[in-house]
This record gives structure tokens, C-alpha cells and sequence, in this order.
């Protein structure tokens, strides 16, 4: 039980039943989506919706963290920066240049990788906990200028961002329409699944969890970890841009809470409660607190006991986190067969 | 020029004395429980937090400020002997602790802020300064509150000093924290020295909430933009050093009050952080080593 979260461990026999297993689970996540999606289109529902994309979002921003402390063995405790610098980016872009989804993408993506490289020249030259405080301050320090800066709205944020609308040669997707919005948003998170999961089969991938496992080893082994870690540092910079990018086209407006503390800290316990380093298990996580935060919330305002109790509890017992636990359950279930 | 530094730069550097000396007493209970427990503790703002509500409460029953003074720390530490036994020390012996250490502290961070927003509300609350009046020196007037903070701070810091490297608690303390196994095997209880430890610098940071209660409001999130200052000293002063806690702790936060006279206060963070990075280029370690080694 102890031995979790940013450990490696060896590969085991079992290492592809494992992973199959969490693919399952990654079907399994997107199934349910479609059936939430096809239930509450039914029922006419915008509010449910608008919630279920809003998680969707913040998942990405999960999937971010998880990356760097899942796979790579760094904390990040401020990756709420890149998440609303790529929400400011994409509110700027689609307010002043022009309506457009694919070019807001677009400009966030290099703006994103400009900025991570930036940050990670920064951040990656502290290790362990000097990793994880000093993102923790980079983003404290950068929240606190946007909050401070008339010409980006200052406290208010940016107001009234126009939805875009997206064409796809034969039909177009209106972001403002909640459903076509959340399958959209949906679409994107399957692909950027897809694309880490892949990512990590690739010698980048194992590069990374060979830093995760022993640093100094594979710096004995010829490669230079720092490299990698930057690599990883932007990717990680990019998916949560790009995520935040999302952000303004489904509530039309964005704030420095973006950027908040309570975000990145959000991210962290999707993660380490869906389940460290499975990277579906940030999506899982990010889906299990908003619905948790949507029905403690209608009972009370304080939610945040709730979740920050949860979250101990899921630190002390269940340091595996939901998919950490499930897919190793279900892999003895079928090997029993 | 003369007129400058008399009556605008000695008023702004006893100020920042006066804050520094709180910030050292946050960072130096920071800089304890990491360098012994190996623990960053998330949840520091908060027990500053709640030291600075639990005097609130404490006046508010009657008590004078005196008392709430004296009884707050001794609270303090009651709380965290009781967080250190209850929650950290189940996770303290995997492997990873680092991580697992600080996701905790980071949930009981959580908890304890919508605590206190469930006790005693959002807004801020204050606390009537205890002694009024000012002094005056060198043709200044100084406020006596601000005189006496630095006082009981530095009677405190020097206490601490003394405890650590004088008395054989302290012997014992640091034996701990250079081989735990080796101080366990000579009969220091190891167990009780880290939960006390942790406990102590809880009370540091209780006591530095209620000495900066009569300056400051009283609000369930102050914590949070002291603590990345004491964070900060912590990093720079080198993580686990008593000695770096106390410099870095004093010369950042004079730079930040004297170049608050040349920028706005706005980029003073920005600044610290700056300083931060660059003696991180320099030193990833810190100016100064870990308590207990060398």
C-alpha cells in the first residue's frame, strides 16, 4: 500500500494484462460519456452538460499533472498557470482576432510551448521538492500580476468572449450549442488520451519512466535527464494550455482564479484520487469530484471539507487512487477465467 | 539625502524588521519539521491561520491579549503533536514521503481553511492592538507594538538557537534527524521527538499568527500569501537550516519593504521570487545545509 505514487517499480510479467486493463477502463470512461451525453440530450439538459464539460476541461488539466507526477516523478503544484495562460491566450485571440476554434488552438499551442520553456528552464533545475514549491510559487507570482493587470481585466478577468463555430467540411459545431460542445471537448480528450498513452510505448516515454525510477541511472546510461524532463515539462505545459484554451468557449468569460492555487491544487487530487500514472484516472477523478462537488454543493457551500477530508483519507488508504485499485481487480478477475 | 534615509528609509526597515522577525519565526518552523521529519508543510499558513483566530477566540472570551499570547502556542502544539500522530506519521514510513507528506499536509490545508470559514465566518475580523503609543528614537517615532513584536520574536529565535544547539533536547532532536536508526539504537525516542517536532513548529507558526493579529486582519486565507514568503526563505536560507531560515528570512524581507519605496508593492512577490531562482542557479541547495549535518 505504501509504496506508490511516484515509485517505479520494475515491470512486471503482467505488464500488458495491466495495461489492457486500464485501456478497458479508458472504454469504459468514454462509453459512459456517450451514455450521460445521449440520456441528458434526451432530457433536454444544458446544466448538466455544461458541468460534465467543465469536468472534461479540468480532466485535461488532470491529465497534464499526471504526466509530470505519474510518469515522470515531478509534483507539480502550479499547473493551474499554464491552464489559464492558455485560457487568457484563447479568450484574447477569439475577443480580438477572430472567432475561430482551431485558430485559438493554434495560437495557445505555440504561445504554450513558449511559456512552458520558459517555466521549465525555470523549474527543472530543482529537483523533488524544490521541483514542486517552485512551480507552486511561478504560479502564485504569475496569478498575482494577471490579478493585477488592468489592461487583462484585473480582478473581473475578460468578459465576454464570443463562441466559436466550428465547420467540419459537411457539419459545423456550434461551442455555444452544450451538447455539441461537450462532444466536442469529448473528441479532444479521447485523442489526447490516445496520443499519452501511445507516447508512452515510445523510447520518450520509457525515458521518462526510467527518470522516475532512478534519475541518476540513466544518466549512467548515456541519456541526459534533464532533456527529458524539459520535453516533458512542456508537453505537460501544452495539454494544460490547450485545456484552458477550451475554458472561455464554454463559459464565456476568464478570471485569475484560473490561475489560483485552488486550481492547480484541484488537479493534483483528481489525479492522486483517480489514480496516479494511469492517465485515465485523471479523467475519472476530475468526473468523480465534480459530481461530488455538485451534490455536496447543493447541500452545503462548504464542499471543500469535504473534498480535502476525501482526499487525506484517499492519501492515507488508497494511495493508488480509483483506477489504481480497479484495474489490477480486473485483471485478477479475468486471468481467474 | 540625510532626510531620506532618517525619515523614509529607517521607518520602512524597522517595518520590515517587524514582519521579517514573524516571517523568520513561519520559516523557521517550516525549516525544522522539514530538516527532522523530512515533511513540507503544506498546512503552515493555515496553523498561522488559526493561531492568529485561535487569540481572536481566546480574546473574546475575556481573556487579555497576554493570555492569548502565552496560550495560543501551547494550543498550537497540542494540535499539531495531535496531526503528527493522527495523520502524517501513516504515511511517513513509505518509501516516498516527499510526495505523500505533502499531498497530506496539502488536504489538511483544505480542511482546516473551510474550518475556519465555517467557525468564524469569511470576512475579516481584528484584533484591538495591546499596547499603544509609539516611541520615539533618532527624532522617529516608532510604533511600541511593532518594538515589542520584535522583541518576543527575537527572544524566541534566540531561544530556538539555544534549545537546538545547546541543550541536549536539541542534541537529541539533531541526532534524529541525521540517522534516525543510529538515534533510535541510543535510546532517543524517536517517534515522540518527531511528533514534538512537528508540534513545535506548528507553535512557531501559531505564535507568528497572533503576534501579527493586531497588525494585520484576521481572515480564513492569510495564510496563504505569508506562507509562499516563508517558503521562499526556506528555499533561499536552504531547506532544513536553521541559520539560513534566520538571514534569508531577515534580508528578504527587508528587500521586499525598501523596494517597496522604488516599485509597487505588487511586484515585490515577483521580486522574492526572482532572488529565489537566482540562488537556486547558484546554490540548488540553499545558502546553508540541513540541520544536523555539519
Amino acid at each position: 500500500m505504501a509504496e506508490v505514487l511516484t515509485i517505479g517499480r520494475a515491470p512486471t510479467p503482467s505488464v500488458d494484462a495491466k495495461r489492457s486493463a486500464v485501456r478497458w477502463l479508458s472504454y469504459a470512461f468514454f462509453a459512459m460519456a456517450l451514455l450521460f451525453a445521449a440520456v441528458a440530450a434526451a432530457l433536454g439538459d444544458v446544466f448538466f452538460f455544461r458541468l460534465a464539460t467543465e469536468s472534461l476541461i479540468f480532466g485535461g488539466l488532470a491529465l497534464s499533472v499526471d504526466l509530470l507526477l505519474g510518469r515522470t516523478g515531478l509534483l507539480p503544484l502550479g499547473q493551474a498557470l499554464f491552464f489559464g495562460f492558455g485560457a487568457y491566450v484563447s479568450a484574447l485571440t477569439l475577443k480580438h482576432l477572430a472567432p475561430s476554434l482551431p485558430l485559438a488552438l493554434a495560437v495557445v499551442l505555440v504561445s504554450g510551448t513558449l511559456v512552458g520553456l520558459v517555466g521549465g528552464l525555470i523549474a527543472i533545475r530543482a529537483k523533488g521538492v524544490y521541483f514542486a514549491l517552485i512551480s507552486f510559487g511561478l504560479a502564485q507570482v504569475v496569478s498575482k500580476i494577471v490579478f493585477n493587470t488592468r489592461e487583462l481585466g484585473a480582478s473581473d478577468g475578460l468578459i465576454g468572449v464570443p463562441a466559436p463555430v466550428v465547420s467540419l467540411g459537411v457539419a459545423s459545431f456550434d461551442t455555444a450549442h452544450a451538447p455539441s460542445f461537450f462532444l466536442l471537448v469529448l473528441a479532444g480528450m479521447a485523442a489526447l488520451l490516445a496520443l499519452l498513452m501511445r507516447l508512452m510505448d515510445t523510447p520518450f516515454g520509457r525515458q521518462l519512466d526510467a527518470i522516475r525510477t532512478n534519475e541518476h541511472r540513466l544518466a549512467f546510461l548515456g541519456f541526459d535527464p534533464w532533456r527529458y524532463k524539459l520535453a516533458a515539462f512542456v508537453l505537460a505545459a501544452d495539454i494544460a494550455a490547450l485545456s484552458g484554451a477550451l475554458y472561455p468557449m464554454l463559459r464565456g468569460f476568464v478570471s485569475p482564479e484560473l490561475m489560483f492555487f485552488q486550481v492547480s491544487g484541484n488537479a493534483v487530487i483528481n489525479v492522486v484520487v483517480g489514480g496516479t500514472g494511469t492517465f485515465v484516472g485523471a479523467l475519472y477523478g476530475s468526473a468523480l469530484l465534480t459530481a461530488l462537488k455538485s451534490v455536496v454543493g447543493s447541500f452545503t457551500a462548504h464542499h471543500a471539507i469535504v473534498i480535502g477530508a476525501l482526499f487525506v483519507v484517499s492519501v492515507i488508504f488508497f494511495p493508488k487512487g480509483l483506477v489504481g485499485y480497479l484495474a489490477p481487480a480486473l485483471e485478477r478477475l479475468w486471468s481467474r477465467r | 539625502m540625510l532626510d531620506w534615509l532618517q525619515f523614509v528609509l529607517a521607518p520602512q526597515v524597522v517595518n520590515g524588521l517587524s514582519i521579517g522577525v514573524a516571517v523568520v519565526l513561519m520559516a523557521l518552523g517550516l525549516t525544522i519539521i522539514f530538516g527532522l521529519l523530512d515533511v513540507i508543510n503544506m498546512a503552515h499558513g493555515e496553523f498561522y491561520a488559526i493561531g492568529a483566530y485561535a487569540a481572536l477566540a481566546l480574546i473574546g472570551v475575556g481573556l487579555p491579549f497576554w493570555w492569548a499570547l502565552a496560550l495560543t502556542p501551547l494550543l498550537m502544539a497540542a494540535v499539531g503533536y495531535a496531526t503528527e500522530r493522527a495523520l502524517i506519521q501513516r504515511v511517513f514510513h513509505s518509501k516516498d514521503r516527499h510526495t505523500l507528506t505533502l499531498l497530506l499536509t496539502f488536504g489538511i490545508a483544505i480542511v482546516l481553511e473551510d474550518i475556519l470559514k465555517i467557525v468564524f465566518g469569511a470576512n475579516p475580523l481584528r484584533i484591538e492592538q495591546p499596547i499603544t503609543g509609539a516611541t520615539e528614537m533618532f527624532g522617529l517615532f516608532f510604533p511600541n507594538y511593532r518594538l515589542f513584536l520584535m522583541a518576543v520574536g527575537a527572544v524566541v529565535i534566540a531561544a530556538v538557537w539555544l534549545v537546538v544547539f545547546r541543550t541536549r533536547l536539541g542534541a537529541m532532536v539533531r541526532a534524529a534527524a541525521f540517522d534516525r536508526h543510529m538515534a533510535a539504537s541510543l535510546g532517543v525516542p524517536v517517534s515522540v521527538v518527531y511528533a514534538g517536532t512537528f508540534a513545535f513548529g506548528v507553535a512557531l507558526a501559531g505564535l507568528s499568527g497572533v503576534l501579527l493579529a493586531p497588525i494585520y486582519s484576521v481572515f480564513p486565507t492569510m495564510g496563504r500569501d505569508f506562507v509562499l514568503i516563508a517558503f521562499s526563505v526556506v528555499i533561499i536560507g536552504g531547506m532544513g537550516s536553521i541559520k539560513g531560515a534566520v538571514i534569508a528570512g531577515l534580508l528578504l524581507t527587508q528587500v521586499q519593504s525598501i523596494s517597496s519605496l522604488v516599485i509597487s508593492p505588487v511586484w515585490s512577490d515577483p521580486l522574492l521570487f526572482g532572488i529565489m531562482v537566482l540562488v537556486l542557479m547558484w546554490r540548488p541547495h540553499g545558502l546553508f545545509g540541513r540541520l544536523g549535518h555539519g
